[in-house]
C-alpha cells in the first residue's frame, strides 16, 4: 500500500516537474528538443504496441507518421478545416494504412513481414515523392498552418506557434497516448498480444482468433503514430517525404531498443535519451570535426542488442520488474 | 519499340544478374543460419572500396582482376568478423527481432563509418574496356556490362559447383536443409556458419566491384541493392539459391521494363509491389516450399 | 453418444498422403489412445481435428455440428483444446499469466471490445485480477505446478512445462481435450504423474484423445485404441485386443525396420 502511495508521490512529482520545465527554462532549442523528443516517444511507443508487444516486426513505421503528417497538412491546406480536427485525421487515416498494412501480416511473420513493411514504406515514399502536383515532392509541404489559437476572451487567446505552448499539447498528447498504452497493455487485449507474440498457434489453440487481433493492432498503433505526424507537421510547419524513410523509422527503432523494447517506460527513456544524446553528439562531432554521430547509434544499437536485452529499462531491474506499472 | 524491349530485356539481364549475385548470400546464410542480414548490401560496398584501393595501385586489366580477388578477400573476412562479432552470439537467442535490429545496427555502422574513413564523394571504378561498346543489331551494350553478366553467370556456376560437388559445400547444404540431421552426421556446425558467412559476404564483395564498375562507388551505394536482395530472395523464397538466381533476374527485366514503359519514378518500387503481391498468394515466395505446423 | 466423429478425413501434403479416409468417433467421457509408428499421420490428424488446416477430404462434426473448415481459435471457443508435440508455452510470460491468458473470455468480447473496454476499466492490471488468479492458481495446482507460479515459462523444466500447457488448455474450459504426446521425454516417475494428471481431468468429464508412443502409459489410461499406419486406420477397439492384433504388431515391427 505505501510502496504504490510512493509510486503516486513521484509520478506526481514527474508530472509536475515536466508542466514547470516551460516556466523555469526559457532556451527556446531546449523546448524544441524536448518537442521532438515527445514527438519521438508517441511514435517509439506505438511501434513498440506492434512490435514489442505484438511481435509484428514492423520496419516502416515512420510510413505512418508521415501519412498522418501529409494527411493533417493538406486536409488544413487544401480544404481548410481546423488543425485540430486535422491532428485526428491524421490519425484515423493513418490507422486505415494501418489496417491496410495488417492485411499481409496476417499470412507472413518474421522477416517477410518486415520486408513487405519496407515496401510499403518506400512505395509511400516515392509516391510523396512524385505526387508533385498534391505534395510539391521533395521540396516537401511548407507554410502549413499551425495549430489555431484558443479564444479564452475577446482581448486573451492562446497560440501554439511558441515552442512553449506547443510543448503543453505535446504533453496532454503524450499523457493521454501512454495512458491508453498502459491500460491496453495491461488488460486481457495486452496478455493476448503477448501471448500471440510468443507463440502463434499457441495463441490459436486457447481461442484467439490472431488474424483479427494483428489488424486491430496495425490499426490502433498506425493511429497514435499518425496523430504524431500530425502534430509534428502543425508543429514544424513542414513536412517532406523524408518523413516516411527508412532512416526515420530505424530512429525510432534504435530508440525503442536502446530503452527497452516491450516495456511501457523503454520507449519514453529512449526517445529522451536518444534526442539528447544526439545533441550531445553534435558538440563532439563540432569539435572533432567528424559525423560520428550515426557510427555511434549504429554501436548504440548492436550494443543494446548483445549486451542489455533488455535496455536501458531493464538496467534497473527493480523498474523491470513492475515494468508494467512503470510511467 | 521492338527494339526498345530488347534493349530493356538485356538491360534488365545484366543488372539482374548482379542482383542474383548479391541475393545469392543472403539466401544462403539465411538458410543456414535463419539470418536476416540488413547490412548485407555494404559487404558489396565495402568490397567496391577495396577495389577503389587496388585499381589505384595497379591499372588496368591486372588491377581489375586484383580488386576481385582484394573485394572477396576482405569482405570474406569482413563477413567472419561480423558473424562472430555481432551474429553468434544471438544464435541461442534466435529471435527475428534481436537478428534484423542487430544487422539493422550493423549496417548504420558500416555506413557510417565508410562515410567518415572514405568521404561521401562518389568514387569511379576504371573500365577495363575504357568503355567500348558492342552493337547486335537488336540492342547495343558496352562490353563491360557483357562482361559483367558473364563474370557473375561463371561465379554463380563456380558457388554451384563448389556447393554440389566438395565435401565443405555438401556441408552447407545439409546444414542448410536440416540442421540437426546435420549435428547428428558429425558436421562441424560452427565451422559451417563462419564459412557460409565467409562465402556469402565474399560473394556480395565481388559483386560490389560490378555493380560498383557500373555505377558508382560511395558508402550509401549498399542500402539499395540491401533491399533489392531481400526482394529476389523473398521471390526466391528465403533459403532457397535456384530461386535467388531466378528472382535476381526476374526483379531485374521487370525493373528495366517497368522504369521504361510503366514510370521511371516508380521503378525503385516495382520489386516491392512485386513481392507484396507475391507474398499475398504464396507466403513462402514463387519458389519457396509450403511449410507447415 | 459420440461427441465427435471423422467422416472419411484424408489429409495430402503434396503428394503424401498423411492421413486417409479415416473415420472414427470418440464417445462423451471417454479417453481415446492413437497410436501409430513415427509418421502415421498421429499429430497431422489432430491437427485436422483442431483446425490448424483443413482437409483435403472429408467430414469433422462435433457435438452434430458440421466443423470441418473452422479454424482452431473457433474450435476452442466451442470447446476443443489442445497441446502440442513439441511445446508451445508462451515463453516470455510467467506461469500464471499463460494460464491467465487462456482464461480470457473471448467467446464474448473481440480485440476491439477488450481493447476499448480497457481503456475505461479501473480496476488495474489484468493479471492482479483476485478472482482470475484463484482460478488460475488452483488448475496450477491441480496439475502439480503451484509453487512455479511467478517463474517465467522459458524457465521451466520440460516436465512441468508440458503440465503447464495441459493447465492452459484446461483454463479454456475444454469438453474435448486432444493430448499430443503429453509424456514423450519424460522420466517413469513424471510418466506417472501425467498419467494421474489425465485421469483425474478424465473423470471431471472432459473427453480426452491422446497420441502417445509409451505403451505403459497408452494401455493404462486409454479406454479404448486406435492405430494409425502410413495414414490409415488399421485398428480400433479395446487396448488389449488391439495390442494383440496381428496387423499392428506388423505396424509396428514394419515402421521400426523403416526407421
Ligand atoms: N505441414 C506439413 N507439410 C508437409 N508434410 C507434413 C506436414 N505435417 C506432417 N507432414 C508429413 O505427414 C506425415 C505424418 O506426419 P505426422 O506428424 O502426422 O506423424 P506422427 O504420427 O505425428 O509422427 P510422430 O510420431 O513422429 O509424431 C509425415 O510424413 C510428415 O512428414
Ligand atoms: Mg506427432
Amino acid at each position: 500500500m505505501s510502496q504504490d502511495k510512493y509510486n503516486k508521490l513521484w509520478k506526481a512529482l514527474g508530472i509536475a516537474v515536466l508542466f514547470a520545465i516551460p516556466l523555469v527554462i526559457s532556451d527556446r532549442y531546449f523546448l524544441h528538443l524536448m518537442v521532438m523528443a515527445g514527438i519521438f516517444v508517441m511514435l517509439t511507443s506505438s511501434w513498440n504496441l506492434l512490435t514489442g508487444y505484438a511481435g509484428q516486426i514492423n520496419l516502416g513505421h515512420a510510413a505512418f507518421y508521415g501519412i498522418g503528417a501529409y494527411t493533417s497538412a493538406l486536409l488544413v491546406m487544401k480544404v481548410g478545416i481546423s488543425p485540430w480536427i486535422g491532428l485526428f485525421m491524421g490519425g484515423f487515416v493513418s490507422a486505415f494504412f494501418g489496417l491496410l498494412l495488417g492485411i499481409p501480416s496476417i499470412r507472413l511473420s518474421g522477416p517477410y513481414l518486415a520486408i513487405t513493411t519496407i515496401g510499403f514504406a518506400e512505395i509511400l515514399r516515392l509516391v510523396a515523392m512524385n505526387w508533385v502536383e498534391l505534395t510539391r515532392g521533395s521540396l516537401g509541404l511548407y507554410g502549413i498552418p499551425p495549430l489555431t489559437a484558443i479564444k479564452l476572451s475577446p482581448g486573451f487567446s492562446i497560440e501554439f506557434t511558441s515552442e512553449r505552448n506547443f510543448y503543453y499539447v505535446l504533453l496532454i498528447a503524450i499523457f493521454l497516448t501512454l495512458f491508453c498504452f498502459k491500460r491496453l497493455v495491461q488488460s486481457e487485449f495486452g496478455i493476448t498480444l503477448k501471448s500471440m507474440r510468443d507463440d502463434e498457434p499457441g495463441a490459436e489453440s486457447i481461442g484467439v482468433d490472431t488474424t483479427r487481433y494483428k489488424l486491430a493492432v496495425f490499426t490502433i498503433s498506425a493511429f497514435f503514430a499518425g496523430f504524431a505526424g500530425a502534430l509534428f507537421a502543425h508543429y514544424q510547419r513542414l513536412v517532406s517525404p523524408d518523413t516516411l524513410s527508412l532512416g526515420e523509422t530505424f530512429t525510432i527503432l534504435t530508440m525503442t531498443m536502446l530503452g527497452g523494447l516491450g516495456t511501457l517506460a523503454g520507449p519514453v527513456v529512449g526517445a529522451i535519451l536518444l534526442t539528447f544524446l544526439s545533441e550531445g553528439l553534435r558538440f563532439v562531432e563540432d569539435m572533432v570535426k567528424l559525423n560520428v554521430r550515426m557510427v555511434i547509434y549504429g554501436f548504440l544499437l548492436i550494443i543494446t542488442i548483445l549486451f542489455m536485452r533488455e535496455g536501458v529499462v531493464g538496467l534497473f531491474s527493480h523498474y523491470r520488474r513492475s515494468g508494467d506499472t512503470g510511467q | 519499340m521492338e527494339s526498345l524491349f530488347v534493349q530493356q530485356v538485356v538491360n534488365g539481364i545484366i543488372i539482374g544478374s548482379i542482383y542474383s549475385l548479391i541475393a545469392i548470400g543472403l539466401t544462403m546464410i539465411f538458410g543456414v543460419m535463419k539470418i536476416c542480414n540488413f547490412a548485407h548490401g555494404d559487404y558489396s560496398m565495402v568490397g567496391a572500396y577495396a577495389a577503389v584501393f587496388v585499381m589505384a595501385w595497379l591499372p588496368g586489366w591486372f588491377g581489375w582482376i586484383g580488386s576481385i580477388v582484394a573485394a572477396a578477400a576482405a569482405v570474406g573476412i569482413l563477413g567472419v568478423i561480423t558473424e562472430r562479432l555481432v551474429f553468434r552470439p544471438l544464435l541461442t537467442r534466435r529471435t527475428d527481432i534481436d537478428i534484423i535490429m542487430v544487422s539493422i545496427g550493423l549496417f548504420i555502422v558500416l555506413e557510417n563509418l565508410s562515410q567518415l574513413v572514405f568521404g561521401a564523394t562518389p568514387r569511379m571504378l576504371q573500365d577495363p574496356f575504357g568503355s567500348a561498346t558492342v552493337n547486335l543489331g537488336l540492342f547495343s551494350t558496352s562490353i563491360l556490362r557483357l562482361f559483367c553478366l558473364a563474370f557473375s553467370c561463371i561465379a554463380m556456376g563456380f558457388l554451384h559447383l563448389f556447393l554440389n560437388r566438395t565435401q565443405t559445400g555438401i556441408a552447407i547444404r545439409a546444414t542448410s536443409q536440416n540442421r540437426n540431421a546435420a549435428l547428428l552426421m558429425g558436421i562441424d556446425i560452427s565451422h559451417v556458419y563462419t564459412l557460409t558467412f565467409a562465402l556469402g559476404a565474399g560473394i556480395a564483395g565481388i559483386a560490389g566491384v560490378l555493380y560498383g564498375t557500373l555505377f558508382a562507388v560511395f558508402p550509401t551505394m549498399g542500402a539499395l541493392p540491401t533491399l533489392k536482395a531481400f526482394v529476389v530472395t523473398i521471390l526466391g523464397g528465403m533459403g532457397n539459391l535456384r530461386g535467388a538466381v531466378f528472382g535476381g533476374f526476374i526483379l531485374g527485366v521487370a525493373e528495366t521494363l517497368g522504369g521504361s514503359y510503366i514510370s521511371m519514378q516508380y521503378k525503385n518500387s516495382i520489386g516491392f509491389v512485386i513481392i507484396i503481391l507475391v507474398l499475398l498468394i504464396r507466403p513462402n515466395g514463387l519458389f519457396g516450399r509450403r511449410e507447415g505446423t | 453418444m459420440d461427441i465427435l466423429r471423422t467422416d472419411k478425413l484424408s489429409k495430402w501434403f503434396g503428394g503424401l498422403c498423411a492421413v486417409k479416409e479415416v473415420s472414427f468417433s470418440l464417445v462423451k467421457g471417454e479417453i481415446m489412445g492413437l497410436i501409430g509408428p513415427n509418421g502415421a499421420g498421429k499429430t497431422t490428424l489432430i491437427n485436422l481435428i483442431s483446425g490448424v488446416f483443413p482437409p483435403t477430404n472429408g467430414n469433422i462434426l462435433y457435438q452434430g455440428k458440421n466443423i470441418t473448415r473452422l479454424k482452431t481459435h473457433s474450435l476452442n471457443k466451442m470447446g476443443i483444446a489442445r497441446t502440442f508435440q513439441i511445446v508451445r508455452i508462451f515463453k516470455t510470460l510467467t506461469v500464471i499469466e499463460n494460464v491467465l491468458t487462456a482464461m480470457v473470455n473471448r467467446k464474448t468480447y473481440g480485440p476491439w471490445s477488450l481493447a476499448w473496454g480497457s481503456l475505461f476499466k479501473r480496476s488495474g492490471a489484468f493479471t492482479d485480477n483476485k478472482d482470475a488468479c484463484v482460478k488460475a492458481e488452483e488448475l496450477l495446482d491441480f496439475v502439480g505446478i503451484g509453487e512455479y507460479r511467478d517463474e517465467l515459462a522459458e524457465n521451466m523444466p520440460y516436465a512441468f512445462s508440458k503440465r503447464l500447457e495441459i493447465a492452459r488448455a484446461l483454463a479454456t474450459r475444454p469438453e474435448v481435450l486432444l493430448l499430443d504426446e503429453p509424456s514423450s521425454g519424460l522420466n517413469p516417475k513424471e510418466q506417472n504423474d501425467q498419467v494421474e494428471i489425465i485421469k483425474k481431468i478424465n473423470q471431471q468429464g472432459t473427453t480426452i484423445m491422446i497420441i502417445e508412443h509409451v505403451m505403459k502409459v497408452i494401455m493404462e489410461i486409454s479406454h479404448r485404441l486406435i492405430v494409425l499406419h502410413y495414414g490409415e486406420k488399421i485398428a480400433e477397439g479395446e487396448p488389449e485386443k488391439v495390442y494383440s492384433d496381428p496387423k499392428v504388431i506388423e505396424a509396428y515391427l514394419g515402421g521400426d525396420a523403416d526407421a
